[in-house]
C-alpha cells in the first residue's frame, strides 16, 4: 500500500502542475486574444476607412471631371473635337464609355451611338433628381458597370440635346482599384445602397452578388431583426460592425457610409482573418512557449530516454550476451530449454539445439510447442497443457519421456521439468528437457547386466544342478556297478552285464563332458572355423551312415532328400557342419517316437554371388514337438523341456545351444518350427564358398549315353534328371517297377538298350530287387543295374546281387557318387575290401610304442589295452622323458609314439618338436600320435603343426587307435628304408 | 414489266435481308437511306410525303435498324448500291466514309445563307465545306439555373469561371446544392467542357484521334478534372450525388434542392418533373463553367444532316430535293409545333424555349459545335463518368483519373476500329 501510494503521489503532482500551467496559459491567451480582437477590429475599421476615402476620392474625381467636361462640351461646338477629346480622356482615365444624356433618359455616346433607352435603368431617375449620381447597370452580356452622371447646362451633341453627361466603368476595373489585399485576400468588399443592392464588388467573381442584404438573409444567422437594424444604419449613414456566421464560418460585417447618396462601403471578412496578423503573433508566442515547453520536455524526455536507453542497452547487451551464451551453451549440451507464455503457452524461447536433438526446426517448435509431442515415443507420458496450467507459482512438475529424432530416428531420453515462475508479475513456464539418454542407457545396460548376471547365475545354478544330476547319474551307475562287479566278479554273466552298463554310463559321461567343453570353448570365443574343400555327398553319406542305425533301432523312417542340384564340392568347415547336422538329426531321432518319420533335406537357395552357394538343411520329424514357450529358449544352454517323454531321454541340454552358436559362427541362421505332438522342423541356412571349377572328366560319361531311372518319388526322378544335365547322359524316368521293366524291354527290342538302369529299392507294387530280377529275365545281364536306397542294404545285398543288381548307391543321388559307383562296373575289378578286425589286430601285433603319459591310471589303461591288441610299450612320465627315451633308443626300437599333450616338465607339442629336431635316424619318420583330452579342432591343428601325424581323443577308443595305427603303419611300411620326411 | 418490277422488288427484299435495312418505298427513283428511328421522325415523314405529293417524284426510303446502319451504309458506299441521299450525324462514324469522294459539298446551294450559324458550323468540315443539310431537332446545352432562387438569394448568374466559383460557394453558404451532378446520370456533362478544347482548335482533335496526344497531355483537361474534384470536395454537388442517377436531376431541379445543372433546353419540356416547386419558367441559361474556358461554353445540338451522294446518277434530283426541304414554306410545315432551336433563320413554326431565346446573344457568342462526344474517336461518355466516379470514390487522384480516361478512350477506339473492320 505504501509502495502504491509512493508511486501515485509523484504522478498526481505532475498532473496538478501541468493543469495549473495550462490554465494560466489559457487565461493568458484568452486575454491576449481579446485584446488582439479589439485591436484587429480597430485595424479593420482603419483599413476600410482608408478604402472608403480612396473610393470617395475616386467618386469626387469623377464628379470633378464630369463637371469640367460638361462645361467644356457646352463651350465647344465642334462635335468631332468633342469626340476626339472624349477618346483621349477615356484612354487616360480608363472609363469605358461617355454618355450625353437627354432629358428623356436617352443618350448618345461620343462615337455617335444613340439609344432611346440607356444601357440600364436609372438615367431617367437621375435626370429627374438633377443631382450627381452614381448607379450600377448590367450590360446585355451580363457584365456589370458603374455609371457616374453629372447634370450640365443644356447643350447639344451631334444634334442630340442633352442635360447631363455620364461615364461608366466596368465593375471589374473598379474592383481592381478598390481591392483590399489585406486579410489574406479573403475579405469581400462591396459598395451597396441602403437596400443592399450591390453597386460593385471589389473581389474577383463578386459580381454574382446582386443584393447583399438578401444574401445575408439567406446565408447568415443574422436574422430579420439584424437585417433591419443593418439597413436602418445604412439609411442613417451610420458605421458599424456585425458578427455573424455565413456558411458555417464566423464573419465580421463592417459597414461605413460612402458619403454619396446612401451608398455604403461594406466589407465581409472572416473572423479568423481579421486578427490573423495578431493571431499569428499570438500563435508565434504560443508556439515559442510551446517550443520552450517542448524543448524542456524533449530534453527531459531525451535525458530520460538516453538514461533508459543506456540502461536498456546495457541490459540489452547483457541480455544478448546471455542469449548468445545460452545459445552456445545449448548447442554444446544435449539439454533443451523452453520458455512459455503463461497465458496461452506460446513459446517465448526455445533453444536452437532442438533441431539437432529432436529433428524439429526451432521455428516450427516456436510456432507450436506441441510439435515436440510428435517426437515422443509414448505420447501418454508427455505433460499435457492442462497439467502445466495446474502448476502452482514457483512449483514444478517433472516427467521422463523417450523422444525420437524425426530425421534420424535416434532415440533419446529426456527428463522434462516445467517450472512456473514469475518475474515482476510476468508469469512464465520454463521447461528444461534434460538429456538422460546416457543415464538411461547405463541403467538399461546395468539392468541387462543384472539380468544377464541373474541369468548367468541361474544358468550356473541350473548348470551345477544339471551337471550334478547328469554327472552323478552315470557316475553313480559306474560306481555302483563297479561295486557290484567286484562283488559278483565270479559270476561271468553278471560281470558282462555290469561291464556293459558301466561302459554305457561312461560313454554318456564322456559325451556330457565333450558337450560342456565344446560349449565352453564356443562361448569363450576360442572356436575358429577351418576352410577346406569337401564333398557334400560324402558328408551326407556319412551322416546317413551315422543316423541310419539309430533310426533303424527305433524303427523310424529316415529319408534324405536333395532338392535340385546343389554343388557337390563346397568350401567350409566340414567338421562343424557335420556337428551341426548331426546334432539336429540326433535330436530328431531322440525326440521322435518309435516308428516315427524323419526327413532330412538339402536344397540350394538362390542368391546373386556366383562364387558362393547358399544351402538350406532342414530336419523335419513328426516327434513330440515343443511347446511355444520352449521354442523360444530351445537354443539356450541346458534347456530341456520337461515332460514325460523328455525325462526318459538322455541329454545335456547343450546340443542345440552348441548348434546355434556354431551356425552363428558360420554366419548362418537357424530356425525352428514346432508344435507339441506334431513334430519339429529345424532349418539351417549356411553360405559356402565354391571351389574353382575344374573340368571333371569321367570315363563313365564316355560309356554311358542313355540311362533309365525308376523311383516312385517323381521329385527324385526330376532331381536326378536335373543333376545329370551337365553330363551328356540322356536320362529317362519312370515311377514304377513295371514301367521300368517295360522301358527296358522296349529299348532292348529296339536294340537300343539303356547303358545303365538305376532302380529305387523300396517302391510300392514292385520293389527294386524284383524289378531288377524281371529286367534281367527279359533283357539278360548286359546292362548294369544299380539300386538307389537310403536304407542299409547289407541285409538284402546277397539277394539283390542274385537278382542281377550290380551295385548299390546311397540316397541322395549325387553325380559324383554315381560316377564312383558306376566306374568300377565299366573299368576295373572291385577294390580290395577294408581290413577286417582280425587284420587290424595283426597290424598292432608286435609293435613297440613309446607312450608319454603323466597320468599313471591312464598309462596303465593304455598299456593294458595295447597289450590286449598284441602290442607292447614303454612309458615316459613327461615330454622330456619321452624325447630322451626316443633319442636314446636305437633305430627301429619304437614303431610309434603315443604322446599325451598336457604333461609336466615338457608338454607333448614341445616333446614332439624335440623328437623331430633330434638326430635320431627316425626323428622325421617315426609316427607320433597325439592322445589327449584336448579334442577341439584347434588342438588337432596344433598337434599337426607340432609335427605329429595324427590326433586321438581321450578317453581311448581302441578301435580308433587300431584304425589310426594301421593307417600310419601302412604309410610307413613302403617308406621304410627311404629318406625320412 | 410487272414481272420485272416484282423481280426487282425481290432483289431489294433480298438486299434488305442481307443488309438488315428495309426499303420503305419501292416505287421512287431517289433513294434516301437512314436509321429507322431517324426516318420515322414526324418532320421527316412529313417532308418526304410533302415532296412526293408536291413534285410527283418518288422517294425510295432505305430504312436500317439503328444497330446495323453504319455498317450497311459503309457497305453500300463501297459498292455500286450507294443511296442518293444519306442521313448521318456529323460524328466520328463519318470517318468511315471517304467523305471527300463520296459526298457532294453544298457550299454553293441557295439555302446556305438561311442556316443559323450554329447549324452551319455543325454541318461543315474543318475546311469549311458544308457536308449536308441539317434537318433535325436542335437544342442548346448549357448551365441551366433556377433564376427564381438566385433572385431570392440576391445573386446573379456568373459570367466567368471566377464568378461561377463564387456563385457556387454563395449558394452552398445558403444551404442549396449549387450543381446537380448525378454521378451515374451525368454522362454528357463533361463533353460540354471539352468542346472548347477541340472545337476552338481543330488540330487538337486530329492529334487526339491520331494518338499523338492523350487527355493527359491537355492542361485544360487537368483543369477540368481538378475543378470537378474540388467541387465535389466542397460539397457543390451535394452530399448524395454519388447515389444520384438520371431521375435525380428532375427531382432536384423541380424541388429546388439544386439550383444549377448542365443540360439542354428540351429536357425541361420532356423530363422536368411536373408539379414540382419549380417549373420551366423558373429557369434560365448561362454558360457551362468547368474550368476549361474562362468565359464558359454552350454546346450546340447534334444534328442529322441529309448528305448527297457525289457519284449519284441522280445528283441533280438529289440537290433539288434538298432545295425543296430547305424552302421556308416546307421546313416550317415540317417542323410546325416541334420544340427545337431553329436551324434555319426563317424557321418560325417551331417552338423555342424562352431560356434559349433570352440567352440568345450569349449563346451566339459562346456556343460550340458538339465536338468531343461526336468527333473524338472512341469517346464514351460513360467511360468518362466511370473515371470520374473512381476519382470521387478516392480510388484514383486527378492524374489517375485522366489516365483512366485515356485508357478507356484507347480501348474504346480499338473496339470501334475492330467494329469498323
Amino acid at each position: 500500500m505504501k509502495k502504491l501510494f509512493g508511486r501515485i503521489i509523484p504522478v498526481i503532482s505532475v498532473i496538478a502542475v501541468c493543469a495549473v500551467v495550462i490554465t494560466i496559459i489559457a487565461a493568458y491567451f484568452n486575454f491576449i486574444s481579446q485584446r488582439i480582437y479589439e485591436d484587429s477590429t480597430s485595424h479593420l475599421y482603419e483599413i476600410y476607412a482608408q478604402v472608403n476615402r480612396s473610393f470617395g476620392s475616386f467618386v469626387e474625381r469623377n464628379w470633378g471631371l464630369l463637371r469640367g467636361w460638361g462645361r467644356y462640351f457646352s463651350a465647344v461646338d465642334d462635335d468631332e473635337a468633342v469626340a476626339e477629346f472624349v477618346t483621349r480622356e477615356r484612354d487616360y482615365w480608363g472609363f469605358t464609355e461617355l454618355y450625353f444624356i437627354s432629358a428623356d433618359g436617352g443618350f448618345i455616346t461620343a462615337d455617335g451611338r444613340k439609344s432611346s433607352e440607356p444601357d440600364g435603368e436609372g438615367f431617367s431617375a437621375f435626370i429627374e433628381s438633377g443631382e450627381p449620381t452614381m448607379s450600377g447597370q448590367t450590360l446585355p452580356n451580363g457584365k456589370g458597370v458603374t455609371v457616374f452622371a453629372m447634370p450640365t447646362e443644356r447643350s447639344e451633341f451631334r444634334g442630340v440635346e442633352y442635360e447631363a453627361v455620364a461615364i461608366s466603368y466596368t465593375n471589374d476595373d473598379l474592383a481592381s482599384s478598390l481591392n483590399v489585399d489585406a486579410f489574406s485576400g479573403k475579405a469581400k468588399c462591396f459598395v451597396v445602397d441602403s437596400d443592399g443592392s450591390v453597386l460593385l464588388s471589389t473581389r474577383t467573381g463578386g459580381s454574382v452578388y446582386k443584393n447583399y442584404i438578401q444574401y445575408l438573409g439567406a446565408a447568415s444567422d443574422i436574422g430579420e431583426e439584424g437585417l433591419e437594424s443593418l439597413t436602418k444604419d445604412w439609411e442613417n449613414g451610420l458605421s458599424g460592425l456585425v458578427q455573424c456566421k455565413i456558411g458555417g464560418e464566423d464573419q465580421c460585417i463592417l459597414y461605413q457610409p460612402v458619403g454619396y447618396q446612401d451608398f455604403v462601403l461594406l466589407s465581409a471578412v472572416p473572423e479568423s482573418s481579421v486578427s490573423a496578423g495578431f493571431l499569428s503573433v499570438q500563435k508565434i508566442t504560443a508556439n515559442v512557449l510551446l517550443a520552450i515547453f517542448l524543448i524542456i520536455g524533449v530534453t527531459a524526455a531525451v535525458f530520460l530516454i538516453m538514461r533508459y536507453s543506456s540502461e536498456k542497452k546495457s541490459s540489452s547487451i547483457e541480455l544478448q550476451y546471455r542469449e548468445l551464451m545460452f545459445s552456445v551453451l545449448s548447442n554444446s549440451v544435449d539439454d533443451i530449454f523452453i520458455m512459455l507464455d503463461s497465458e496461452n503457452q506460446n513459446v517465448d524461447y526455445i533453444s536452437p539445439n532442438v533441431e539437432r536433438l529432436l529433428g524439429i526446426p526451432a521455428d516450427e517448435a516456436r510456432k507450436n510447442i506441441r510439435a515436440l509431442e510428435k517426437c515422443a515415443v509414448n505420447y501418454n507420458v508427455v505433460i499435457p497443457k492442462s497439467e502445466i496450467e495446474k502448476i502452482p507459482l514457483n512449483g514444478s512438475i517433472c516427467r521422463e519421456c523417450e523422444y525420437m529424432h524425426q530425421s534420424t530416428g535416434e532415440r533419446r531420453w529426456y527428463r522434462m521439468t516445467v517450472y512456473h515462475s514469475s518475474i515482476q508479475n510476468v508469469e512464465k513456464y520454463i521447461a528444461v528437457m534434460s538429456d538422460r539418454t546416457g543415464e538411461q542407457q547405463m541403467n538399461l545396460q546395468l539392468r541387462e547386466a543384472l539380468d544377464a548376471a541373474r541369468s548367468a547365475n541361474e544358468a550356473k545354478s541350473n548348470f551345477l544342478a544339471n551337471m550334478s544330476h547328469d554327472i552323478r547319474t552315470p557316475m553313480n551307475a559306474i560306481v555302483g556297478f563297479s561295486v557290484l562287479l567286484e562283488k559278483d566278479a565270479d559270476r561271468p554273466d553278471k560281470v558282462k552285464e555290469y561291464t556293459r552298463k558301466i561302459t554305457a554310463s561312461s560313454h554318456h559321461l564322456l559325451s556330457l563332458i565333450n558337450d560342456v567343453l565344446d560349449m565352453s570353448k564356443i562361448e569363450s570365443g576360442k572356436t575358429s572355423l577351418s576352410s577346406a574343400v569337401f564333398s557334400l555327398p560324402e558328408l551326407l553319406e556319412e551322416l546317413g551312415i551315422i543316423i541310419l542305425p539309430q533310426t533303424k533301432a527305433k524303427d523310424q523312417d529316415f529319408m534324405i532328400h536333395v532338392v535340385g542340384a546343389p554343388p557337390e564340392k563346397i568350401v567350409g568347415d566340414r567338421l562343424r557342419l557335420n556337428q551341426i547336422l548331426l546334432n539336429l538329426l540326433s535330436n530328431a531321432v531322440k525326440y521322435t517316437q518309435v516308428g516315427g518319420k524323419i526327413e532330412f533335406s538339402v536344397s540350394e537357395i538362390k542368391q546373386d554371388a556366383p562364387q558362393f552357394v547358399k544351402l538350406r538343411f532342414a530336419v523335419k520329424d513328426n516327434g513330440i514337438g515343443m511347446s511355444e514357450e520352449f521354442v523360444k529358449k530351445v537354443f539356450a544352454p541346458f534347456s530341456r523341456e520337461i515332460n514325460s517323454v523328455t525325462n526318459t531321454v538322455q541329454g545335456t541340454g547343450l546340443g542345440m545351444a552348441i548348434t546355434k552358436n556354431l551356425v552363428d559362427l558360420m554366419g548362418g541362421i537357424i530356425l525352428v518350427e514346432s508344435e507339441p505332438d506334431k513334430g519339429s522342423t529345424f532349418t539351417v541356412e549356411l553360405t559356402f564358398a565354391l571351389p574353382e571349377q575344374g573340368v571333371e572328366e569321367s570315363r563313365v560319361e564316355s560309356r554311358i549315353r542313355r540311362m533309365l531311372v525308376c523311383d516312385d518319388d517323381e521329385d527324385i526322378c526330376l532331381g536326378i534328371s536335373e543333376m545329370m544335365k551337365d553330363t551328356e547322359i540322356d536320362v529317362s524316368c519312370v515311377t514304377s517297377g513295371s514301367a521300368a521293366v517295360g522301358a527296358a524291354v522296349s529299348a532292348h527290342e529296339r536294340n537300343e538298350d539303356f547303358d545303365i538302369i538305376l532302380l529305387d529299392w523300396k517302391m510300392p507294387e514292385m520293389d527294386g530287387v524284383e524289378t531288377a530280377r524281371k529286367i534281367r529275365g527279359e533283357i539278360g545281364h548286359d546292362v548294369p543295374i544299380l539300386v538307389l536306397t537310403s536304407y542299409d542294404w547289407s541285409d538284402i545285398e546277397e539277394e539283390a546281387r542274385a537278382a542281377g543288381i550290380n551295385a548299390f548307391m546311397p540316397k541322395p543321388f549325387f553325380v559324383s557318387t554315381f560316377r564312383q559307383t558306376v566306374e568300377p562296373l565299366f573299368t576295373a575289378p572291385e577294390a580290395p575290401s577294408e581290413p577286417s578286425e582280425e587284420e587290424s589286430k595283426k597290424i598292432m601285433n608286435g609293435l613297440m610304442f613309446l607312450v608319454a603319459e603323466d597320468n599313471s591310471l591312464n598309462a596303465e589303461i593304455l598299456t593294458e589295452m595295447l597289450k590286449m591288441e598284441g602290442a607292447d610299450c614303454e612309458l615316459a612320465h613327461n615330454g622330456l622323458e619321452a624325447a630322451e627315451m626316443f633319442e636314446q633308443s636305437p633305430k627301429g626300437h619304437y614303431d610309434m609314439v603315443l604322446m599325451d599333450v598336457q604333461m609336466p616338465i615338457m608338454n607333448g607339442y614341445d616333446a614332439t618338436r624335440r623328437i623331430r629336431a633330434s638326430v635320431h635316424p627316425e626323428a622325421k619318420t617315426i609316427p607320433i600320435v597325439a592322445m589327449t583330452a584336448n579334442t577341439f579342432a584347434e588342438d588337432v591343428r596344433n598337434s599337426i603343426e607340432a609335427g605329429m601325424n595324427a590326433h586321438l581323443a581321450k578317453p581311448i577308443d581302441m578301435a580308433k587307435v587300431c584304425e589310426t595305427v594301421g593307417r600310419l603303419m601302412e604309410k610307413k611300411r613302403p617308406q621304410k628304408g627311404e629318406s625320412e620326411e | 414489266m410487272k414481272i420485272k418490277i416484282i423481280a426487282l422488288a425481290a432483289v431489294f427484299a433480298a438486299a434488305m435481308m442481307t443488309s438488315a435495312c428495309a426499303d420503305k418505298n419501292d416505287g421512287g427513283v431517289l433513294t434516301v437511306m437512314g436509321k429507322e428511328s431517324d426516318l420515322n421522325k414526324s418532320y421527316m415523314t412529313e417532308i418526304f410525303e410533302r415532296y412526293q405529293q408536291q413534285t410527283g417524284n418518288k422517294l425510295k426510303i432505305i430504312s436500317c435498324k439503328d444497330s446495323d446502319f453504319e455498317a450497311a451504309a459503309v457497305e453500300k458506299f463501297n459498292s455500286d448500291s450507294a443511296p442518293d441521299i444519306l442521313m448521318h450525324f456529323h460524328n466520328a462514324d463519318l470517318n468511315r466514309f471517304d467523305v471527300e469522294n463520296d459526298f457532294y459539298f453544298l457550299n454553293g446551294e441557295d439555302w446556305v445563307d438561311d442556316l443559323t450559324d450554329s447549324a452551319r458550323n455543325y454541318c461543315q468540315d474543318k475546311s469549311g465545306n458544308l457536308l449536308g443539310l441539317p434537318y433535325w431537332e436542335n437544342s442548346v446545352s448549357g448551365c441551366y439555373y433556377n433564376k427564381t432562387i438566385l433572385d431570392s438569394l440576391g445573386l446573379r448568374p456568373a459570367t466567368n469561371q471566377a464568378e461561377f466559383d463564387v456563385l457556387c460557394q454563395a449558394l452552398a453558404d445558403t444551404g442549396y446544392t449549387p450543381i446537380c451532378w448525378p454521378a451515374d446520370g451525368c454522362a454528357w456533362m463533361v463533353q460540354f467542357a471539352l468542346d472548347p478544347i477541340f472545337a476552338d482548335d481543330p488540330s487538337m482533335l486530329e492529334k487526339i484521334n491520331s494518338g499523338e496526344i492523350t487527355f493527359s497531355d491537355i492542361p485544360e483537361v487537368e483543369n477540368m478534372v481538378s475543378w470537378i474534384a474540388q467541387a465535389a470536395d466542397k460539397g457543390w454537388f451535394g452530399d448524395s450525388f454519388l447515389d444520384c442517377g438520371w431521375n435525380g436531376i428532375s427531382r432536384s431541379m423541380a424541388s429546388g434542392d439544386a439550383v444549377m445543372t448542365f443540360i439542354w433546353d428540351t429536357w425541361f419540356y420532356t423530363d422536368l418533373e411536373e408539379g414540382g416547386k419549380y417549373g420551366v419558367n423558373d429557369f434560365a441559361l448561362m454558360p457551362v463553367f468547368l474550368n476549361t474556358v474562362d468565359g464558359g461554353t454552350f454546346e450546340g445540338g447534334n444534328l442529322n444532316m441529309m448528305m448527297v451522294n457525289k457519284n449519284s446518277e441522280r445528283l441533280e434530283e438529289a440537290l433539288d430535293f434538298l432545295d425543296f426541304c430547305a424552302t421556308p414554306e416546307n421546313y416550317n410545315a415540317a417542323f410546325e409545333g416541334i420544340s427545337t432551336v431553329s436551324c434555319f433563320k426563317g424557321q418560325t413554326t417551331n417552338i423555342q424555349s424562352k431560356m434559349v431565346v433570352d440567352a440568345g446573344e450569349l449563346i451566339a457568342e459562346k456556343e460550340r459545335v458538339s465536338t468531343a462526344a461526336s468527333r473524338i474517336v472512341g469517346y464514351s461518355a460513360d467511360d468518362m463518368v466511370n473515371a470520374l466516379n473512381e476519382l470521387f470514390r478516392k480510388k484514383v487522384d486527378v492524374k489517375g483519373c485522366i489516365e483512366l480516361m485515356d485508357k478507356n478512350l484507347k480501348a474504346e477506339a480499338g473496339n470501334q476500329a475492330a467494329d469498323a473492320f
